[in-house]
C-alpha cells in the first residue's frame, strides 16, 4: 500500500491505495467522480482525461503513483470555472453533444487546445482532439464550437 | 502483492533495481495498458514496480555541444516543444499517439518496450543515438541498434535503467519522415519511413533510410548507404531499382489484425522508390 | 394538418434539453451508478467456436459468491426477440466463441477473477462452419415478369459485391445495473429498448408485468448495437438478482464488448441485370447473403430491409430477389444503423454505375434514366404515393460540389483524386405491418395541475435528440414554452410502451402520436387541472402489405438522400484521404436543424468509414479486432468538413410534416466513397471496406 497525496480539484486528498491501481478507479470508485468516463480502457478514447498539473492525460492508464504531489483537476472542477461555462454554451449553441460521453473528456481536451493557443486554426483543434473519440457526432460540431468559444470576446484564454 | 515504490532519490531507485525484482514505470503508457484487468482491479503486474516519474536527474533536457541528451523520465510533450529537438523527430513526435499520451509517454519507455511498429525508435536509429544505461555502480553507452535485440526485446537486465538517450543534433541536413496507419491520426504504424540525406551541390554527401514495422526491429543499412554517397542526383535515380532490389529481402513483415505482409511490403518499397525519386529527380 | 402556432419556425435549433448534464459530466450513465449493497457480475464464455460442453469444474466457491447458470433460469431459456432462438446461457452445446456459458458473482472483483481462472470447462469440439452454407432463414419476393425481360434483355451483366462487419463502437460499453423487486427485479441499463428489455426478462423469469421493471439510464450511444443485444444480458441479470437476492452490477470491458456483441451483418450480394437493346435495365435479379452468426435473432428483418432496397431510388420493372441468413459459429450479428441498407445500397450504387460504364454510357444521365418518380412503383409493388424531390436534390448536390466538371476532370486525367456520388432512400418506420401487427404503439400525456405536460413513452435519447425535439413537437401543438414540457428517460413503470427506438420511426410515429396527443390535449386543455390523454397507433389506411409474399407498401414513407464525395488515393500507401462531402437530405421537416445536422455529420462518418476504414474479421470464429486501437474508427482528423443541407418535403402524417432520418445519413455513405476511390484509382471497387490493403491489390494486378 502507498500513501498518496494530491490535490484534486482545489482541495487536498490523501489516500492509501497500492501505486499502480488506475487513477480513474480511484477518482470513479474511491472517490465519487463520475465525471470521468471508462470507454476503452487503454488510454485510445479520451473519456476519461483529466489534468496533472496541467497536463492532459488519460486516467484509465495512468498509476495512482503518477500524481502524488501533483494537482489534479477533473470536469468536476473544471465546470465552475468561467472558461467551462463559455465552452459549454458554445457546445450547446453548436450542437456539439449528442450522447454526451465523450463530451467531458472533449471539454478538457478543448481546454488544453486554448490553453495553449487561444486562437487555434482549424488543422490545431482537429489534432487537438486526436485522442477523443466520438462516434455520435463526426466531430466537426465539436471543431466549430471550440472554435466559437476560442472567439469569445473578453479572452479568457 | 505486487509493492509499488516511488522513490525518493536516483540513488535509492538504482539500489531498489539492484535486487532485479522489479520492473520500472514511468507514465505507464505502455504497461498499465499490457497489463490491464477487469476495471477497479488492480493491473496483472507480476513483479514489484518502481516508479521513476519524479527523479530530477530523469527529468533533464541538456545540450552538451553537438549532443541533445534526454532524459530517461522526459514526456514526449517536452521533446516536442524544445528548441533543440531535431526536425525530424517533431515530426514524428506530431503524430504520435495523442496529446494525452504524449504528455506522459517517454522516448525512453518507448525504446524499453522495443515495440517493432515503434516510430519513435526509428528516429533514434536514423540519428544514430547513443543510450546512456545505468545500474548501481555501472554505466554504459551503447548505440540504439546495440540495445533492441527483438520484438520487445532489448538488452535490458532488470537491474538496469535507461538514464539517457543522446541525439546528435545538427546532423539532419534534409529529412523525410512518412507514417502509414490505420487512419491519419492515433494510429500504430503498419509501416514506417524516416531518411535523413543532404547533397553538396549535385553531389550526395550523406544519405540514411530506415524502415519500421516491416520487421522485427528497424531496418537501416549503414553499409549499404555508403555505397550511395558521392552519387550525383542522376546517379542515383540510375540507381534506384537496385537500391530496391537490396532493400527487398531485409523487408520481412508479417500479418496481423493491422495489416498484411504483401501490403507493408509493397508500400514499403513504394515509400523507398518514392523518397529517391523524390531527392534525385 | 398540423396547425402550427410557433413564432419561429419549428427546425431553428434549440439548446439540446440535456447538453447540461451532459457536457458537465453530471449525466449518470449505466457504470456511474451505485447502489448500496452490490455486487458485481462477470460472464464466463466459451472458448470455442463450435462443440459441446462435457463437464464443468468449479473451484471451491467462497461464501457470499455465486454462480448463475442455465439450471438457475425458471422461465425459458431463451432471449426473447423477434426469432428465439438465442439461449441465455449455453446449456450443452457452444455455437460461438464468447458464448456465455455462466455469471460469477459478488462483492470483491480480484475474487470474482480468481474464481473465473480456476474454473475448468472441458470441452468436445465440433467442427465449425464459417461460409454461406447452412441458410436458417429464407426470404423472396417478385415483381412483373422477370424472366420474359432476361429472354427479351440485349445485354445481361451480372456482378457480385462483399461487404464486411461494421462494429457500432459506442463509446460507452455495454451495462446494467439492477436490484431484486417484489417477485421479479429493476433493471437499469443503456438500452434502445426498454420494453424489448422488460420482455425477455419476464419470459426467462416466467413472472407477471409488474414483476420486472426497466430504466433507461443516460445512453452512451447505441446505432443498432443496443437494440436487441442487451436483451440478453437483461436476462443474465435478472436470473442471477432473482437467484442471489441482492443488487448486481453487469458492465462490459470494451474488449469484451468488441467480442462477443452484435455488429453489422456480412454480406455477399450478387446483382444480375437484363438490359434491352434501348439501355434501360428491364430486369434484375439479386440475391443477398448475410452471415447471421450463430443465432437468428432479428436477421430474418434485417435481410428483409436489405432486399426491399434492391432497386434504390429507381425503378426496376421487373424484380427476382432472395435471400438467405447463413448460420456460422461466430458471435451473432444483428442491428446496425441501416439495418441491411448499407450493404444494398453499396451493391446497387456499384452496379448501376458499372452497368452504365459497361454499356459506354455517362452514369450520371444513366441513374437520371432510371430515377424514380411520384407514383411509380416500389421494388414490392407499393407505390411511391408522396412527392419526391430528388431531382432537385441531385441538381443542389452537383450544384455545390462542383460535381459535373470534377467529375470530368477526373476522368480525363489520371490525378489520383476522384469524385463519387450515391443516390438513396431510405424507408422510415418498421417494415410493412410491423407497427401494427408487432409494435401496437401508446402514447400518453399527462398535463398536471401546475400546467406542466410530461410525455411519457418509451422512446429513448441515445444521442439522436428526441428528448429535445419531441419535447419541441408537443410544446409547438400545445402552443406552450419548450421548459413546460418534461421527458424523463423512460421507465416501464409509468410509460406506455411506444415501441423500440430503431428503424427512423421514433419521430415519425412516435412524434406523431405525441402531435396528435397534444391536439387531443389541448381541446380538453383546463388550466390548473389534470388532463390525461392517450394515443394509440392506427396504420394508415393506403398502408397495404402482406408478409409472406412481401407485396405492398414495405413502409409508409421514404427520406430521401445524396451524398457526394471526394477524395485523394496515393499511389504510393494507397491511403484514401477525405477532401470534401457534401449531402443533401429530405428528410421531410426537420424538428431541430442542430440535432438534425449532428444526424448528418456522424451518420456520414459512419457511413463513410463503412465503405473505406473500418475493418473488423475474424479468424476460425475469434474476432480479430478487439479494442479501440485495433478497430479504426475516424478521428477528428480523419473526417472532411462536410457541407450539409436539408431540403423540405413534409410528409402529411409526419408530425410538422417529418419523416425518418436516424439511419439515412449513414446508408448512402460506402458508395459515394467508393465511387469516388473508383475514379482516383481506376479500379472497380465490389467489396468494402476498401482498405489501403485491398487498393494495393487491386492496382498490383494490373
Amino acid at each position: 500500500m502507498n500513501e498518496i497525496t494530491f490535490t484534486l480539484n482545489g482541495k487536498k486528498v490523501t489516500l492509501s491505495a497500492r501505486g499502480d491501481t488506475r487513477f480513474l478507479d480511484i477518482l470513479r470508485k474511491e472517490l465519487g467522480l463520475t465525471g470521468p468516463k471508462e470507454g476503452c480502457g487503454e488510454g485510445e478514447c479520451g473519456a476519461c482525461a483529466v489534468f496533472v498539473d496541467d497536463r492532459l492525460v488519460n486516467s484509465c492508464i495512468l498509476p495512482l503513483a503518477a500524481v502524488s504531489g501533483s494537482k489534479v483537476l477533473t470536469i468536476e472542477g473544471y465546470r465552475q470555472t468561467k472558461r467551462y461555462e463559455i465552452l459549454e454554451t458554445a457546445f450547446l449553441k453548436e450542437g456539439a453533444t449528442q450522447c454526451g460521453i465523450c463530451t467531458p473528456g472533449m471539454i478538457m481536451a478543448a481546454q488544453n487546445i486554448l490553453s495553449q493557443n487561444a486562437h487555434p486554426s482549424e488543422e490545431e483543434i482537429r489534432e487537438g482532439l486526436s485522442g477523443n473519440l466520438c462516434r455520435c457526432t463526426g466531430y466537426n460540431m465539436i471543431v466549430k464550437a471550440i472554435r466559437r468559444a476560442s472567439k469569445s470576446g473578453d479572452g479568457p484564454w | 502483492m505486487v509493492k509499488n515504490v516511488i522513490p525518493s532519490s536516483y540513488q535509492e531507485a538504482l539500489k531498489i533495481l539492484a535486487s532485479g525484482k522489479y520492473r520500472i514505470i514511468n507514465g505507464g503508457t505502455d504497461m498499465m495498458v499490457r497489463h490491464r484487468n477487469w476495471a477497479e482491479t488492480p493491473p496483472k503486474f507480476k513483479q514489484d514496480i518502481l516508479h521513476i516519474h519524479n527523479l530530477s536527474e530523469l527529468n533533464d533536457i541538456s545540450e552538451e555541444e553537438d549532443i541533445l541528451r534526454i532524459g530517461g523520465a522526459v514526456t514526449l510533450d517536452r521533446l516536442l516543444a524544445h528548441p533543440k529537438t531535431p526536425g525530424v523527430m517533431k515530426e514524428c513526435l506530431r503524430l504520435f499517439a495523442s496529446p494525452a499520451i504524449r504528455n506522459v509517454a517517454t522516448l525512453a519507455g518507448n525504446l524499453a518496450n522495443a515495440s517493432p511498429a515503434g516510430d519513435l525508435i526509428l528516429i533514434l536509429y536514423l540519428l544514430d543515438a547513443r543510450i546512456v544505461i545505468e545500474s548501481l555502480g555501472e554505466k554504459k553507452i551503447l548505440p540504439v541498434d546495440k540495445v533492441v535485440t527483438g520484438p520487445s526485446k532489448t538488452v535490458l537486465m532488470p537491474e538496469e535503467i535507461i538514464k539517457a538517450i543522446d541525439i546528435p543534433i545538427g546532423v539532419a541536413k534534409q529529412t523525410y519522415f512518412v507514417k502509414v496507419g490505420g487512419r491519419r491520426a492515433d494510429a500504430i504504424s503498419k509501416v514506417s519511413f524516416a531518411a535523413v540525406y543532404s547533397f553538396d551541390s549535385d553531389v550526395l554527401k550523406d544519405i540514411r533510410m530506415t524502415l519500421g514495422a516491416v520487421n522485427v526491429t528497424v531496418i537501416r543499412d549503414k553499409a549499404f548507404e555508403q555505397t550511395l554517397i558521392g552519387l550525383s542526383k542522376k546517379a542515383l535515380m540510375t540507381r534506384k531499382p537496385d537500391i530496391l532490389k537490396h532493400y527487398e529481402p531485409l523487408i520481412r513483415p508479417i500479418d496481423d489484425q493491422r495489416s498484411n505482409k504483401r501490403y507493408r511490403k509493397r508500400v514499403a518499397l513504394n515509400l523507398i522508390g518514392d523518397f529517391i525519386t523524390r531527392i534525385g529527380g | 394538418m398540423w396547425v402550427s402556432r410557433m413564432r419561429k419556425d419549428i427546425s431553428s435549433g434549440i439548446d439540446n434539453v440535456e447538453g447540461r448534464e451532459k457536457i458537465s459530466g453530471r449525466a449518470q450513465y449505466t457504470s456511474d451508478i451505485r447502489l448500496e449493497g452490490q455486487l458485481y457480475a462477470k460472464t464466463v464464455r466459451a472458448t470455442i467456436a463450435h462443440g459441446l460442453i462435457k463437464q464443468i469444474k468449479l473451484p471451491e466457491i467462497p461464501d457470499g459468491y455465486h454462480t448463475v447458470d442455465y439450471t438457475d433460469i425458471p422461465g425459458d431459456n431463451v432471449v426473447n426477440m423477434i426469432e428465439s432462438d438465442w439461449p441465455v446461457f449455453a446449456e450443452t452445446t457452444v455455437n460461438h466463441i464468447g458464448e456465455p456459458i455462466m455469471l460469477v458473482v459478488g462483492e470483491d472483483k480480484e475474487v470474482i477473477n480468481a474464481i473465473i481462472d480456476r474454473i475448468e470447462i472441458r470441452y468436445e469440439p465440433r467442427e465449425p462452419e464459417f461460409g454461406f452454407n447452412t441458410s436458417i432463414a429464407k426470404l423472396n419476393f417478385k415483381k412483373g415478369k422477370t424472366k420474359e425481360a432476361f429472354k427479351k434483355a440485349d445485354r445481361i451483366i451480372e456482378e457480385t459485391y462483399e461487404t464486411g462487419y461494421q462494429e457500432q463502437a459506442y463509446i460507452e460499453p455495454q451495462a446494467f445495473i439492477g436490484y431484486p423487486e417484489d417477485e421479479g427485479c429493476t433493471l437499469i441499463g443503456s438500452i434502445q429498448c426498454p420494453y424489448y428489455v422488460k420482455k425477455a426478462v419476464m419470459r426467462t423469469l416466467d413472472v407477471h408485468e409488474n414483476a420486472v421493471r426497466v430504466i433507461q439510464a443516460y445512453v452512451g450511444g447505441g446505432f443498432g448495437g443496443k437494440e436487441e443485444f442487451p436483451s440478453l444480458m437483461a436476462c443474465q441479470l435478472a436470473v442471477a438478482i432473482k437467484k442471489i437476492g441482492r443488487p448486481i452490477k453487469l458492465v462490459y470491458e470494451r474488449e469484451e464488448d468488441m467480442e462477443v456483441t452484435t455488429k453489422r451483418h456480412p454480406a455477399k450480394i450478387t446483382m444480375t441485370a437484363a438490359i434491352d437493346a434501348g439501355g434501360k435495365i428491364t430486369a434484375i435479379k439479386s440475391h443477398v447473403g448475410l452471415d447471421g452468426g450463430a443465432y437468428l435473432g432479428l436477421s430474418k428483418v434485417v435481410l428483409s430491409r436489405g432486399m426491399l432496397a434492391v432497386t434504390n431510388a429507381y425503378t426496376v420493372a421487373n424484380l427476382t430477389v432472395s435471400g438467405d441468413v447463413y448460420k456460422t459459429h461466430t458471435v451473432p450479428n444483428g442491428a446496425f444503423r441501416g439495418f441491411g441498407a448499407p450493404q444494398m445500397i453499396f451493391a446497387i450504387e456499384m452496379f448501376i454505375h458499372h452497368i452504365a460504364r459497361s454499356l459506354g454510357e455517362d452514369p450520371f444521365k444513366f441513374r437520371m434514366d432510371h430515377l424514380v418518380r411520384q407514383g411509380d412503383l416500389t421494388a414490392t409493388g407499393g407505390v411511391f404515393r408522396d412527392p419526391i424531390i430528388m431531382r432537385d436534390m441531385i441538381a443542389k448536390a452537383t450544384d455545390i460540389s462542383n460535381y459535373h466538371d470534377k467529375y470530368r476532370e477526373y476522368s480525363e486525367k489520371q490525378s489520383n483524386r476522384g469524385i463519387g456520388m450515391s443516390w438513396f432512400l431510405h424507408g422510415c418506420g418498421f417494415t410493412g405491418s410491423g407497427e401494427q401487427d408487432i409494435i401496437k404503439a401508446e402514447v400518453r400525456l399527462k398535463k398536471d395541475t401546475r400546467d406542466i405536460v410530461h410525455i411519457l413513452t418509451a422512446a429513448v435519447d441515445m444521442g439522436q435528440g428526441p428528448k429535445t425535439t419531441l419535447k419541441k413537437v408537443v410544446a409547438g401543438v400545445l402552443d406552450i414554452p419548450v421548459e413546460n414540457v418534461t421527458f424523463a428517460n423512460p421507465d416501464t413503470r409509468y410509460v406506455p410502451d411506444s415501441g423500440p427506438t430503431v428503424a427512423s420511426r421514433t419521430m415519425m410515429i412516435v412524434g406523431g402520436l405525441l402531435a396528435r396527443a397534444a391536439k387531443k390535449m389541448k381541446s380538453q386543455w383546463v388550466g390548473g387541472q389534470e388532463v390525461v390523454v392517450s394515443e394509440k397507433y392506427a396504420q394508415p389506411d393506403y398502408v397495404k402489405w402482406d408478409q409472406e409474399t412481401m407485396q405492398g407498401d414495405a413502409y409508409p414513407a421514404y427520406s430521401w438522400g445524396v451524398n457526394v464525395v471526394e477524395v485523394e488515393v496515393s499511389p504510393i500507401t494507397y491511403e484514401t484521404r477525405l477532401k470534401n462531402v457534401w449531402t443533401v437530405y429530405d428528410l421531410g421537416k426537420a424538428i431541430d436543424e442542430r440535432i438534425v445536422r449532428g444526424q448528418m455529420d456522424g451518420g456520414q462518418a459512419q457511413g463513410l468509414a463503412y465503405g473505406y476504414m473500418e475493418v473488423m474479421n475474424h479468424e476460425t470464429g475469434k474476432i480479430s479486432q478487439k479494442n479501440l486501437t485495433d478497430y479504426i474508427i475516424p478521428t477528428a482528423v480523419d473526417v472532411a468538413e462536410s457541407h450539409n443541407h436539408i431540403m423540405d418535403n413534409p410528409y402529411p402524417l409526419g408530425p410538422y410534416g417529418a419523416k425518418g432520418v436516424g439511419e439515412l445519413t449513414l446508408v448512402g455513405g460506402a458508395p459515394a466513397v467508393a465511387l469516388a476511390i473508383e475514379q482516383a484509382t481506376g479500379q472497380k471497387i465490389n467489396r468494402i471496406p476498401a482498405t489501403p490493403e485491398s487498393l494495393m491489390e487491386l492496382m498490383q494486378d494490373e
